[in-house]
């Protein structure tokens, strides 16, 4: 009884150790975001989606604290519907996640921390975000976010020159699409048939290469509005 | 002499009330179109991209005056031909309705000529109405919707074009839409040169059109081996155009098709007209 008593609370006192460094490397991970206010900057898109053709389009982001989002592009810019600023609207309010520290997976050359977080309220859009940060520089270098409307995204990071605000400069988001069936009187042509369903895939990959950023200088609120 | 009468047989067409309903009636169509869509155009618009919107967002401007040309240009290119056939389908057994078929005979011009020159004034009324249809669709929906990347709809998902690579897949596109209107009227001054009434060659082509459009439609396998021949598969080649990257080869068979077509039925409506014994 006195040793199951003791494995019991070594058990927990692991957990809530794995708990607290989670909680502190997320804190670290999450101040540095709030360092920035709002940003612009320039951006080159690169969709490669299943079922979906198209250039990469060049366009402009602008954000504000604490969820203005704006893409603003002459062309038509394909985005995942999810992972911009929702993953760091819901990460600013700690008492709607908890945190625990699930393991180290060897990103690059760097050996990253994962933390995984899990939502307290069953109303919340995000239900479970995996985040491997790395512990000296905290930044996100990669996550798996699951929501309850878009399923799962998976989405890689790599920094440069805007590290300090957690700012990255490319993104790659890794999206599940589903099969998209178009009626045959819509979609016409006698030079076209249908690819071999087999041959289909599923994932796709949206690049994002972000430059020219211009952090803290202000940006009108004008920009979200349509 | 084959260029004079050609301008005699303008002057004709233009002379008819008829010839002025396809005008008219593209003019209405599209006007409605074009309404429906400055009403109503995004719910439309989330019909092409909701397969989509689960997972990804579209930014940008997607309602534009490309996508709306693409769109009336799909709703409208097999319906077109019923309105050439409105026209061309008169040009010859019109008059011999009336009864000047055989006076024309009489005049110092071969049936060849004669006959050509309403091949030739077909070709021309042909020419406007597909610039008419050009007109409406692109330029006046460019300057209502603006311009921007034309997203397509294919059996295999979405093209997004880019803006600066749209205007010369439309000028192929409206000349390859000129070439199956064109295909069109030849036909049905092929019927015109077999019949002595006006409404019969017209009513004959439209069920052709009707026909060839189900058959063409049918994912029977009996027709597969029909279904490359008919003209009215081939109207719908100049999509291809809006594909990346282009399918040429495929088009250029299309091309083909339609203009043996042309020749054919042009060669066939000589032979007959020439051993035609003209009573009326």
């Amino acid at each position: 009884m006195k040793y199951i008593l003791i494995l019991v609370i070594g058990l927990f006192s692991g957990t809530i150790q794995a708990q607290d460094s989670g909680n502190d490397l997320l804190n670290r991970v999450v101040d540095k975001t709030n360092l920035v206010n709002d940003y612009s900057a320039s951006v080159i898109i690169t969709p490669d989606v299943p079922m979906i053709k198209s250039m990469p389009v060049k366009a402009k982001i602008y954000y504000k604290k604490k969820d203005k989002f704006k893409v603003v592009s002459k062309s038509i810019a394909i985005l995942p519907k999810q992972g911009f600023t929702d993953v760091n609207v819901f990460l600013s309010d700690p008492k709607k996640y908890m945190v625990v520290e699930a393991g180290e997976k060897l990103i690059g050359t760097v050996q990253t921390k994962l933390l995984t977080v899990i939502a307290n309220e069953s109303s919340s859009e995000i239900i479970l975000a995996k985040l491997w940060v790395d512990p000296d520089k905290a930044v996100v270098l990669a996550s798996e976010v699951t929501t309850r409307s878009a399923g799962t995204v998976k989405i890689e990071y790599i920094y440069s020159n805007q590290i300090r605000f957690g700012l990255p400069s490319q993104i790659k988001f890794i999206v599940n699409v589903k099969e998209f069936k178009m009626p045959k009187s819509f979609s016409s042509n006698p030079h076209k048939s249908s690819t071999a369903k087999k041959n289909k895939r599923k994932v796709g990959t949206i690049v994002l290469d972000i430059t020219n950023y211009i952090v803290n200088k202000g940006v009108s609120d004008s920009i979200f509005q349509n | 002499m084959l260029l004079k009468n050609t301008y005699n047989e303008l002057i004709k067409i233009l002379a008819k009330p008829r010839s002025y309903i396809g005008f008219i009636a593209l003019t209405v169509l599209i006007g409605v179109i074009l309404l429906a869509m400055k009403a109503d155009g995004e719910s439309f618009i989330s019909f092409v991209t909701s397969s989509f919107e689960q997972t990804l967002s579209f930014n940008g401007l997607i309602l534009n005056g490309n996508l709306i040309a693409f769109i009336i240009l799909q709703m409208l290119i097999i319906h077109v031909p019923l309105l050439v056939a409105l026209v061309t389908g008169d040009l010859v057994s019109g008059e011999a309705a009336m009864g000047t078929l055989r006076m024309m005979g009489t005049k110092p011009i071969s049936r060849n000529s004669f006959l050509l020159s309403k091949f030739f004034a077909g070709a021309i009324y042909t020419f406007f109405l597909t610039v008419w249809l050009a007109f409406l669709s692109l330029i006046i929906g460019q300057y209502m919707f603006g311009t921007g990347d034309l997203i397509v709809l294919n059996s295999d998902g979405l093209v997004i074009i880019p803006e600066n690579d749209i205007m010369w897949r439309y000028g192929l596109a409206f000349c390859l839409a000129y070439l199956s209107l064109l295909s069109i009227a030849t036909m049905s001054i092929c019927f015109s040169v077999f019949s002595d009434n006006s409404i019969g060659p017209i009513v004959s082509t439209m069920a052709v059109i009707i026909l060839f459009t189900i058959i063409g439609s049918l994912d029977v396998p009996t027709f597969d081996h029909v279904q490359p021949f008919l003209i009215t598969t081939h109207m719908a080649s100049w999509r291809s155009l809006f594909e990346m990257p282009v399918p040429y080869d495929a088009i250029i068979d299309s091309i083909l098709i339609l203009v043996f077509h042309i020749v054919g039925f042009t060669a066939l409506a000589l032979w007959w007209f020439n051993k035609k014994d003209i009573n009326t």
